[in-house]
């Protein structure tokens, strides 16, 4: 089972662009694109940060597949 | 390819490693068999460290003028600091007991050829490290 993500379809729903979010969430835009290429798997509470300020659930945000 | 300021700034900490192996190491390995007077060795010392300080001095400058916006610190950063400097710290654990071995061993001559061996640890040690912060960086 790995952890995944659907980042870049909600956050391109919500039109935000990765250094707008990745400011909000307070982390650099690397570290946005790094997940959302699977490299890096964020900590629960950026995981919750990210989110919240997406408006949705963390579970509907990142599953396992 | 386009790289990061944090990218940029590793980049700029692997170059001084390569531009200090160049200038100072040549001189030490020169005199491996020389023993040094303390005269010697401290006017080597200021020289190495006049350079250090000028070499900062223009790299921060530099850094700052050139991007405007400041290194974020996040906790990727930080995951690949830790992964990075535990290398090194194990590499210079590693180099220690070289370092022993070759003395017991006599195999190295006191003074310049133990400030050479030293300054070549560190470096390489340090450049190993740099170059592996640069490789997580891009890859992760």
């Amino acid at each position: 089972m790995e952890l995944k993500n659907n980042l870049k379809e909600v956050r391109q729903q919500k039109g935000l662009t990765q250094e707008e979010l990745a400011t909000n969430v307070g982390v650099s835009r690397q570290t946005i694109i790094s997940i959302e290429r699977y490299r890096y798997k964020p900590s629960l509470e950026l995981a919750m940060k990210i989110a919240i300020k997406l408006d949705i659930n963390t579970e509907k945000l990142f599953y396992f597949e | 390819m386009i790289l990061s300021k944090k990218e940029t700034s590793i980049l700029i900490e692997i170059i001084f490693s390569i531009l200090f192996l160049i200038i100072f190491l040549p001189f030490f390995y020169a005199n491996q068999k020389t023993s040094f007077t303390i005269g010697d060795l401290s006017k080597k010392i200021i020289e190495i460290i006049i350079f250090t300080v000028a070499y900062f001095s223009i790299t921060y400058t530099f850094l700052e003028v050139y991007f405007k916006n400041n290194i974020v610190e996040d906790e990727r950063n930080d995951m690949i600091n830790s992964k990075s400097y535990k290398l090194g710290y194990l590499l210079y654990e590693l180099s220690l007991f070289v370092f022993i071995g070759l003395l017991i061993n006599s195999s190295i001559d006191f003074n310049g050829g133990v400030i050479f061996f030293i300054l070549l640890l560190t470096l390489v040690v340090s450049l190993i490290k740099s170059i592996y912060q640069f490789y997580l960086h891009r890859t992760i």
